[in-house]
């Protein structure tokens, strides 16, 4: 593996919601980026977000580990849950709080902050 | 334009000949942004992940080729 693909799937692994996207939450640089965050955002999410644009190599190692095709692509607790379309689905019906409520624990959204990390640098 | 979406619908039906329904709309006019609507009773009891995967691998050379820049998916089972 890559010293890139590691520091991906260590941010995956390790962060308890990952959302790589084109852009920042700040600045998302594209519509099924933003509905994907804006899903996590109604939950109350911890959200941590990879910007792919930062470098090619970026989504291509991704998409090597994940088997996805397309960005954005949200990770809970190191699993994938999917793309902006299955995330938003999920956010509507209640599955998305079902499911960040097993897998972090129901106090998931207390002090939940956003943050974004750059796999680019160590 | 139309010409693509009919065959990506095409590309569908070939993958999913069970399906009760198969929908591609270009939503933008511009013929590389498109949704992709599914109904099929393979979808029965598979997670949402299983049944985007699936359609997404039905629709993997598209994609490749970059005729497809973006692509919406809606899938239901039949039960």
């Amino acid at each position: 593996m890559t010293e890139l693909a590691t520091r991906i799937k260590d941010v995956i692994d390790e962060e308890p919601v990952v959302l790589f996207m084109k852009g920042t939450p700040q600045f998302a640089m594209c519509g099924n980026s933003s509905r994907a965050l804006e899903a996590l955002r109604a939950q109350g999410a911890p959200v941590t977000a990879v910007d792919i644009m930062r470098d090619p190599s970026i989504r291509q190692e991704l998409q090597e580990l994940s088997g996805w095709p397309t960005i954005p692509q949200v990770f809970v607790k190191g699993e994938l849950v999917g793309g902006a379309d299955i995330t938003q689905e999920l956010a509507e019906s209640g599955e998305l709080k079902q499911l960040l409520e097993e897998k972090l624990g129901p106090g998931y959204a207390d002090g939940a902050e956003e943050r974004t990390v750059d796999v680019m640098s160590s | 334009m139309e010409l693509v979406t009919y065959d990506l619908e095409q590309l569908l039906r070939d993958a999913f000949p069970e399906a009760e329904e198969v929908r591609v709309t270009d939503r933008t006019g511009g013929g590389d942004h498109f949704l992709v609507e599914v109904t099929s009773a393979r979808f029965d009891g598979l997670s949402l992940l299983e049944q985007h995967k699936l359609v997404n691998e039905a629709l993997a050379a598209p994609f490749a080729a970059g005729t497809i820049h973006e692509m919406r998916i809606k899938t239901k089972g039949t039960a």
